[in-house]
């Protein structure tokens, strides 16, 4: 398949935000991207021209923002919606090994629909875990480092050499990834046996580090997490905001090359097309 | 006193009061009016009462409290125009595209920016979050009405000191610290709800702020210049389309709030007056206007701020030529039982203005529906230039609008000095050395990292921010001047953004400090890269049936007019917000100015983080000792009258030096002088940078070491040079480049002969950086 074929979802409700610099991403490595409102998959309110099938795109991405608010937990009405009225579409895309990433506000509906971590299965029937509430207890928008700890599974991260540390700017109230207590090194281990876990946060020497490197006190580090095939990836860093050398923080120091997030979005790019 | 005998009750099934004026004394006026809430002047109240004598009708409830909206001085500046007009409205309007909600000017050859900036001071003041997350969502309406895509906000605010005394603290008052901690929230909860970056802005601290808070609040958007709509209905036949939020009581006689000094009672009084925000129906609003915006299917919108319906069916409909009948029925509501009054002056937000052709409501309504944002057709534009109500078949209101939005305007009273008597001048004592001013200054409230607020805000969304706020190595972040948007997909092309304000100038020397103004925003602008190329003002100001007050007023306009026009300069867009009073006293004289500037390729801009070791370091522009209101003084408890002039042949001439030197890559960073002066700047460079610098200030102007190291004088940067390219800088004999030292280890280390200031970096940021959090604690 080649890149100017890949259709590409991005899908969004009110609230959802970053939805054209994700476009924008898929749009400038030569895809074919398309803001696709949820209505838009479910039939309601639309007109027949406006309707949409999940099944006819190969690339599934939840943009970052506020969906619904976040009024009633980061994620939960967008998932709720997307739960009742999409469950069999979503399994089947995932089933047919289609790449879905979730960004920010969009891992948060990941792991509230229970797509992610998906310890067993394609979809829990309730949540795993949880993006709980920054331990700064705020919102905050800063650049954070990112260190490649998967293995070979995640198709989003292919093209970035193990152990590189990128940096992926954060900007979250919700993003501490916290599983039940109890069994919570139980899981981390089953998820590091699985190769689930994607990146870290860490300091510019590539060490686990906490605040701010660490900006939200996520469990062991972790920013992003796959399910066990490696198809569906959330991670609450922006990986669309440094496609563009241009966007870095700090890119008047070192303006050449491309951004750092841009191997992410190649990554799954030359996974559709070589598979699909 | 009973003004009941002059109320008749209309037979109808629901509210609706006819007034009697004619029969009424003076007395029986003034108490209409303060019962009412609409504030109206006497003299105000006789003219209504002439015109509908001549009518030979009573005016009913929804007509007299309409005239209340439209006459504010929120709504017609009746006291500000007549200054406005003479200093600024004239300044090279040739280049202005449109003055409406917002102004618009050209970007490139198919694209342009909309900006404007205003004041949510007094419902801020009464509700911190709500107030100021209302005053986001009111301005990114304005940006939107001219059909451009909101991109960027900026935030100017200004508190007592946050480590205010509770006890000296005014009755009805609160305390800083609520109101900034409440503010900075609100801004953060709407602005990063509805996904537009807050890029610039500002926090100041003054005693005279503890009375009455201000929140100023900016927006500049980008369209293609084939989208853009004028605040105009097309003409007889359109429809308006009510979209957005429903219809409530909140925010009712939010202008008229707006329009009077705060008391003790103002919590209790007017928390009604306060509108409440809804960033999630202004998010899908956004998208859906936008979309059926570029379908073509709008003819022209318009936002519903102060004054609600009432002061938006006339304008847009008057805009046109044209009149309107409105079913005020239609509107749909929060709640049952609203008067038709209510409905009509009511504030409530998330609402905009769309004139549709009849032949295209039905696809509006489809596009607004998919976003399940409520979208309802309340009336059609008419031939005749009078707006005519309708509530459940009953006529309640008919006016000509000439006479609606003939609001007065005013030449009141105004000083012509200043009055009172003048502060002594007090001149701080020299020292051998100044590391503890310096540390103290970088510590000090004005002074220090805004980090804590700044992060709270998401400046990155929409991933077109190339320059940041925050600016720096990794790890190390410092200010920058001015924030850099790259708005258009396929063009380097990028739009500067920045807030300027200096109160403690303007309050000492309002001409000057309006000059300063101008000339920081100037500076800041340039810093980065980009041609100051147009600006907002938001001013605020004291009561100005107070000729003293009316002075500072007309006297800072005149000095931000004179600087603007010698730069060319136009302002398309304002607002004036009077009356920032509290028992205590006025705040100081306070303009705040969002200022944009283009940038012809992004990959050139410049931060102000040092980049390397050996990079040489030199101060453009000359000092004076024009000490007074610098932060220096401020800590040193120190007073003169003499504020920085701006020198304007020198101000272009410095301009040129580092837009030339940007432009050759020969200055790779760049930082404007102003709170604090060279060494706070040059402290700020080096903290951004993680880097030391040793220079050498002996070259200077012949002044005292403490004029040379915190003189805020204007129309000067500070500016590192890349090895091997300093010649390239260019030069002008109307400014001074002056040599100063190098970047390297990691002291900030400054000398005249002897040293003044030796202080290593980690202390001097942690000075910087630990201020804020330890005040918000």
């Amino acid at each position: 398949m080649k890149a100017s074929q890949v259709k590409v979802c991005v899908l969004r409700i009110e609230g959802t935000n970053c939805e054209e610099e994700s476009f924008a991403a898929f749009k400038r490595l030569g895809t074919k991207p398309e803001k696709v409102h949820l209505k838009q998959l479910t039939g309601a309110d639309v007109s027949h021209e406006e309707k949409r099938d999940l099944s006819d795109y190969q690339i599934l991405v939840l943009p970052g923002g506020f969906s619904a608010g976040d009024y009633v937990r980061a994620g939960a009405i967008f998932a709720a919606r997307m739960k009742s009225k999409l469950s069999k579409d979503l399994i089947e895309f995932i089933r047919a090994r289609k790449p879905v990433i979730g960004i920010c506000n969009g891992f948060q509906i990941l792991v509230e629909t229970g797509l992610l971590p998906a310890m067993s299965g394609v979809m829990s029937e309730v949540p795993e875990a949880v993006l709980g509430t920054n331990d700064s207890g705020r919102f905050e928008c800063r650049p954070t480092l990112l260190r490649k700890v998967n293995r070979d599974s995640c198709v989003f991260t292919a093209k970035i050499s193990p152990d590189k540390v990128s940096l992926i700017p954060s900007a979250h109230a919700e993003g501490k990834l916290m599983f039940p207590l109890d069994r919570s090194k139980k899981i981390v281990r089953e998820l590091e046996d699985n190769d689930q876990i994607v990146f870290k946060y860490v300091d510019p020497e590539g060490n686990l580090a906490v605040y701010p490197w660490c900006p939200n006190g996520s469990t062991d580090n972790i920013a992003g997490i796959c399910n066990r095939e490696g198809n569906v990836f959330g991670l609450m860093p922006h990986p669309e905001r440094v496609f563009f050398r241009f966007t870095h923080p700090d890119w008047t120091r070192a303006p050449d090359g491309p951004g750092d997030g841009r191997a992410v979005f190649e990554s799954v790019l030359e996974y559709v097309t070589k598979r699909l | 006193m009973s003004t009941d005998r002059l109320y008749t009750r209309r037979d109808v099934p629901f509210e609706l009061v006819e007034i009697d004026l004619e029969d009424a004394s003076d007395s029986d006026l003034m108490e209409l009016s303060r019962e009412s809430g609409t504030a109206l002047s006497l003299e105000e109240i006789k003219r209504i009462r002439d015109f509908f004598k001549q009518k030979g009708r009573r005016p009913t409830d929804v007509e007299f409290q309409s005239l209340g909206q439209a006459w504010s001085e929120h709504c017609c500046y009746k006291s500000s125009k007549i200054y406005l007009k003479q200093y600024i409205f004239g300044i090279n309007t040739r280049q202005v595209i449109d003055r409406g909600d917002a102004g618009v000017m050209e970007f490139d050859k198919d694209h342009a920016y909309a900006l404007r900036i205003e004041s949510h001071n007094h419902p801020s003041a009464v509700e911190p979050y709500g107030g100021a997350a209302t005053g986001i969502g009111g301005i990114i309406r304005d940006v939107l009405c001219m059909g451009a895509q909101p991109i960027a906000l900026v935030d100017p605010l200004f508190f007592g000191p946050l480590d205010y005394p509770f006890e000296k603290l005014p009755a009805g008052i609160k305390h800083p610290k609520y109101l900034f901690g409440g503010i900075v929230a609100g801004i953060r909860d709407y602005g990063n709800r509805v996904g537009i970056p807050t890029v610039s802005g500002g926090v100041w601290f003054d005693e005279s702020y503890v009375g009455n808070c201000l929140v100023n609040v900016g927006c500049v958007g980008i369209g293609e210049k084939k989208n853009l709509r004028k605040n105009a209905v097309r003409g007889p036949g359109d429809v308006l389309v009510l979209v957005g939020g429903r219809t409530g009581r909140d925010g009712i006689h939010g202008v008229t709030f707006a329009s009077a000094v705060l008391t003790k009672e103002s919590e209790t009084e007017s928390r009604g007056a306060v509108q409440l925000g809804d960033p999630i129906m202004k998010e899908p609003v956004i998208h859906a206007l936008l979309e059926a915006n570029e379908k073509g299917y709008v003819n022209g919108m318009k936002d519903l701020g102060g004054g609600g319906l009432s002061c938006v069916v006339g304008e847009i409909a008057l805009a046109g030529g044209c009149g309107a009948e409105v079913d005020l029925s239609k509107v749909p509501l929060k709640e049952e039982g609203l008067a038709p009054w209510e409905i009509w002056v009511s504030e409530s937000q998330e609402r905009m203005m769309l004139s549709v052709s009849p032949k295209n409501v039905d696809e509006v309504l489809h596009v607004f529906r998919l976003w399940d944002v409520p979208a309802t057709p309340i009336g059609k534009v008419t031939p005749e230039k009078s707006v005519r109500l309708f509530f459940h078949g009953e006529k309640v209101f008919d006016l000509e609008l000439e006479f609606l939005t003939a609001g007065p305007e005013y030449c009141r009273p105004c000083s012509a000095e200043r009055t009172g008597s003048k502060k002594k001048e007090k001149t701080p004592q020299i020292k051998a050395k100044y590391d503890k001013e310096l540390m103290k200054l970088l510590g000090s409230a004005n002074v220090c990292n805004k980090e804590w607020v700044i992060r709270q805000y998401d400046h990155e969304v929409r991933a077109n921010t190339v320059i940041k706020p925050l600016q720096g190595k990794l790890g190390h972040s410092s200010h920058g001047d001015a924030a850099v948007i790259k708005p258009v997909e396929d063009s380097f092309r990028g739009l500067a953004i920045t807030t300027a304000s200096n109160p403690f100038a303007v309050g000492i020397d309002p001409y000057r400090g309006g000059k300063t103004c101008v000339d920081e925003m100037c500076r800041n602008l340039v810093s980065v890269g980009a041609r100051p190329h147009s600006f907002t003002n938001c001013l605020n100001f004291g009561n100005p049936e107070k000729p003293d007050r009316l002075w500072l007023f007309r006297e800072a306009v005149r000095g931000m007019g004179e600087v603007a026009k010698a730069l060319n300069l136009p302002s398309p867009s304002g607002n004036v917000s009077f009356y920032n009073e509290a028992p205590s006293g006025a705040v100081l004289p306070t303009p705040s100015l969002l200022g944009c500037g283009i940038v012809r390729d992004i990959r050139k801009c410049v931060t102000s983080d040092l980049k390397k070791e050996g990079n040489a370091i030199a101060l453009i522009g000359a000092t004076g000792p024009e000490m007074g209101a610098s932060q220096y003084y401020r800590i040193t408890k120190s007073h003169s009258s003499r504020i920085p002039d701006v020198d304007i042949p020198a101000l272009k001439a410095g301009m040129e030096v580092v837009l030339g030197g940007i432009e050759r890559s020969a200055i790779v960073s760049c930082h404007d002088i102003s709170d604090g002066g060279l060494a706070v700047a040059l402290a700020e460079m080096c903290i951004g940078g993680d880097f030391g610098a040793e220079v050498d200030v002996s070259k200077m102007e012949k002044l005292r070491s403490d004029v040379r190291l915190f003189s805020e004088a204007n129309s000067r940067w500070l500016v590192e040079l890349k090895r091997g390219k300093e010649k390239q800088l260019p030069k002008d004999r109307k400014t001074k480049v002056v040599r100063l030292g190098t970047v390297g280890g990691h002291s900030l280390k400054i000398g005249a002969g002897k040293k003044l200031v030796d202080s290593d970096i980690d202390k001097l940021a942690e000075s910087f950086n630990s201020t804020l959090w330890r005040l918000v604690g």
